[in-house]
């Protein structure tokens, strides 16, 4: 009987609001939020005024509440339905206009939602990887479609600002800053094309590589002079604009990683913990009632079974490992510092490998033609490539001596894959850097003359600039032959061979982790070349759009649903934290370069500043002397000073505003306890009271 | 489209508009699903209201629900007679709700009363069990059940009656941002 009540109480304090039910939809986890928001705060008081099975009418705004959300039979709704049609209309002729139009304009509401949702890219393709292969491969989509965007937004960027105005000045704009530094004559010969006679299948090589007629073009950072246009109220000067795009694209990608990491993370704030509710969850959300089908809903089954038992095994464990004697400990940390330094040396190995190649093929590049040349300059991406693909193998199999529970594990297993792929794109730039830099000693015989290594790296800049094309173009053609020649062979063999080995290997499964790492490494390289190759974007853009169809058609074609989960919500986070520390990477290295390195005499905007950053105080003082001012201003002690508390005073507003927030929940969930106990207590005395 | 149908009245479409998510279209596409279970028993005139009823057996063996573990459970809460027989009225009813655009707290009513395997208003012990079996397949072991419960329990019992009450599921589903897009049919 209580329990009916109950019902009734805590029912009619939910509120809710109208259209905002869209699932999977991160948009309207806002609006989901503010209505749990609402009914946590309301508490459920009892109404000694209940009528008959209905709740009141009107809720807490004196809104008539929507009856498709009344929980009730059909026929009782119908029957309020009459019965409201039937009672004399309160509200006032204004009132009921506003209700119409406030009907209309949610109609209207749905109606833009549909046609978005019809509008975004790949939206349907992406449903439909969600509703087969489960959330976390969908995530993986997700964040590949989040990449395509950004590049495509940068190369417009880079595109508006930097290569529409070369076009378009090239010829009309005059010289920046004349050289009067005695520099010497040899820096400044820079022949990317030299004359005689060119092999037709150069062409090719060129287009693979970089070199050649696409050396000196758009695509690298040698092709773009230091012109300027000056008119009466309009000047524009290619330098200035090639750094300062350079820095707000930076800046751009930033905010886009950080502004969509806020909303995954209000996702993982929101739910409060995974692990902290992780059966009742399973228990109760884990069947999807959209699945179809015999072998779908099996799949289903099997899946909810692993993840029970990989939590029991993991609970099982945890037990085992407060359980174990001290010596036993002992033995097993041991163990695990083994396994450690083993991995450690593995990956040095693997950095050593990637040092050497990259030497050694720096050093060839000037002495081979044809084929030959070819695979010397693609040598440290296929080092790295397979660095990257042989080390997580053989961490793998460490991992299995190691014996974390099964969640460790894969943490451990991606952090090491994520510094593996870091670390040995830091080797391969540091190894570069050693080269036209001589090792950062200015006073070396070769850099003496010139302030880098002029013999080797007439354009250093370009030279950069095509490794990093390189390691982009490598990564697409690995990806592709991967799927064509180890993929749908797998496919093949499985489908029509049936032995045991091909039962035991199984077809396919898609890895979403070591998926995601290779787009984050791809992503890094396109930021850090960016500077110099501004169509590198572009590029990245047709990359990940051809990756995308590829492992669309790679997913539906040789792999099978998962069996093993990745929960969605906090991958997502992962992903993006991932992303950001590519994103610091690739901005030390932006920093480095603008600050600290000598611009080639020989080529590019900067070929007459110290350094790239020098042509901003120049240019500063042709501003106006208020803005000058003004600009100073900004930069001195007496504005950053209060900015700095300013902001340190907000963060920690925020911050207090957290624990507060935590705080009030953990309070209302006491509250919530205490009640219900109360309850109890008080229907046993009116039971007592009764007899 | 216009007014062109025969099979309800218009006051008969509003009203159905009104209680359930569906728009006028959708209506009529359900009402044809409908039908296609039992042409023969299913009228095309429903101006007179008719009463009419079918069996589980039929609701049952639609493809959106005949490899669904909980069918039974989701044509019992849903019906009005409690034995899974459904009207049309249930039909709209019960695909209203497991529809994209009801909202949570709605959902997660109806959810909890299709766990609630003997219709006490609470989820018991036993209830756990009936669920986690239909979920696995019953491939669990027995001390494998017994922890699950023990350990659904510990989280979402905040009253700690050894049984989740309305407001114990509510609070618990509040913290599952995937509950709304499982707990749906597409039809």
């Amino acid at each position: 009987m209580t329990s009916f009540l109950n019902r009734q109480d805590s029912y009619q304090e939910y509120d809710y609001f109208p259209g905002d039910a869209y699932p999977g939809d991160h948009h309207s986890l806002r609006l989901r939020r503010l209505s749990s928001g609402r009914s946590i705060h309301n508490i459920p008081h009892y109404n000694p005024s209940l009528s008959d099975g209905g709740d009141s009418e009107d809720d807490n705004q004196g809104q008539p509440r929507e009856l498709r959300s009344l929980p009730r039979h059909m026929a009782i709704k119908k029957a309020k339905l009459k019965s409201r049609g039937i009672q004399v209309p309160v509200l006032s002729k204004a009132e009921m206009w506003k209700q119409d139009k406030l009907k209309k304009l949610q109609k209207l509401q749905n109606k833009a939602r549909e046609i978005l949702f019809f509008l975004a890219l790949w939206g349907k393709t992406l449903q439909k990887i969600g509703g087969n292969f489960g959330g976390g491969v969908q995530s993986y989509f997700l964040f590949l479609r989040f990449l395509v965007i950004l590049n495509f937004v940068s190369f417009l960027l880079m595109a508006g600002f930097v290569i529409i105005p070369s076009l378009v000045f090239r010829q009309v704009g005059v010289s920046f800053m004349n050289s009067n530094s005695t520099g010497e004559e040899i820096c400044t010969v820079y022949e990317p094309n030299p004359p005689g006679l060119v092999v037709f299948y150069d062409y090719f090589l060129n287009l693979l590589s970089g070199t050649g007629f696409m050396e000196y073009s758009f695509m690298f950072y040698g092709y773009y002079n230091n012109t300027m246009v000056e008119d009466r109220n309009f000047s524009y000067k290619i330098p200035l604009a090639y750094l300062f795009t350079a820095i707000f694209y930076f800046a751009f990608c930033l905010i886009c990683i950080v502004t969509r990491m806020g909303s995954a993370a209000r996702v993982a704030v929101a739910t409060g913990g995974s692990t902290a509710v992780n059966y009742s969850m399973i228990v109760f959300t884990g069947w999807d009632y959209g699945c179809l089908g015999d072998t779908a809903t099996k799949l289903k089954q099997k899946n909810l079974l692993y993840r029970l038992q990989v939590d029991l095994e993991e609970e099982r464990l945890k037990k085992h490992a407060a359980s174990l004697t001290l010596l036993q400990k002992f033995g097993l940390h041991s163990l695990r510092l083994l396994m450690f330094l083993l991995v450690l040396g593995l990956n040095i190995a693997a950095f050593f490998g990637i040092f050497y190649a990259t030497r050694y093929s720096q050093a060839q590049q000037n002495q081979s033609a044809g084929i030959q040349a070819l695979f010397y300059e693609y040598l440290p991406s296929v080092v790295i490539s397979a660095g990257n693909f042989l080390v997580p193998l053989l961490c793998d199999q460490i991992a299995k001596v190691e014996r974390y529970s099964p969640s460790i594990t894969v943490i451990v297993a991606l952090l090491r894959a994520v510094v593996l792929r870091f670390v040995s794109l830091g080797v391969l730039l540091f190894t570069l850097w050693d080269q036209i830099t001589c090792k950062g000693k200015i006073n070396d015989l070769k850099c003496m003359l010139c302030g880098y290594n002029y013999e080797s790296y007439p354009c250093w800049e370009t030279r950069v600039g095509q490794e990093m094309y390189k390691l982009t173009l490598f990564d697409l053609l690995i990806n592709i032959a991967l799927l064509v020649l180890v993929e749908f062979p797998r496919r093949m063999v499985v489908d029509n061979w049936s032995s045991k080995i091909s039962q035991l290997v199984g077809r396919q499964e898609f890895v979403v982790s070591s998926s995601v790492l290779g787009l984050v490494y791809s992503q890094t390289v396109v930021w850090t070349g960016a500077l110099f190759c501004p169509l590198l974007p572009l590029i990245n853009t047709v990359k990940f759009v051809i990756l995308f169809y590829c492992k669309k058609i790679t997913l539906f074609s040789n792999c099978r649903p998962p069996q093993k989960t990745f929960r969605s919500t906090t991958s997502a986070f992962f992903f993006l934290v991932v992303l950001l520390l590519g994103w610091m990477l690739a901005s030390v290295v932006l920093i480095y370069s603008i600050a600290v390195i000598r611009p080639s005499l020989g080529c590019g905007p900067f070929r007459f500043s110290d350094n790239m950053w020098s042509v901003v105080p120049k240019s500063l003082y042709s501003l106006p002397l208020v803005t000058q001012e003004f600009l100073f201003f900004l930069g001195s002690q007496a504005f950053t000073i209060p900015l700095f508390s300013l902001s340190s005073l907000v963060m920690f507003y925020v911050i207090a505003l957290f624990s507060i927030y935590g705080k009030s929940v953990r309070l209302l969930r006491q509250q919530l306890k205490g009640e219900s106990r109360d309850k109890q207590f008080l229907v046993k005395q009116i039971g007592e009271l009764s007899q | 489209m216009g007014n062109k149908q025969s099979i309800f009245t218009a006051q008969q479409l509003d009203a159905y508009q009104d209680c359930t998510y569906f728009t006028r279209k959708e209506i009529l596409r359900l009402f044809y699903r409908y039908r296609d279970l039992a042409p023969q028993l299913v009228p095309l005139d429903y101006t007179k209201q008719p009463d009419v009823k079918l069996p589980y057996e039929l609701i049952g063996s639609m493809p959106e629900l005949k490899d669904n573990p909980f069918r039974q459970r989701i044509a019992e809460v849903f019906s009005e007679d409690g034995e899974g027989n459904m009207s049309l009225d249930d039909f709209l009813d019960m695909f209203s709700v497991l529809s994209e655009m009801a909202p949570r707290d709605l959902k997660a009513y109806y959810a909890f009363k299709i766990y609630d395997f003997n219709n006490d208003d609470f989820i018991c012990k036993s209830d756990l069990e009936k669920t986690l079996n239909k979920l696995t397949r019953s491939e669990l072991t027995e001390d494998e059940v017994k922890m699950v419960c023990e350990k659904v329990m510990d989280e979402a019992d905040l009253d700690n009656d050894g049984r989740l009450s309305l407001e114990d599921f509510q609070h618990m589903i509040v913290r599952a941002p995937d509950f709304l897009s499982t707990f749906h049919i597409r039809i």
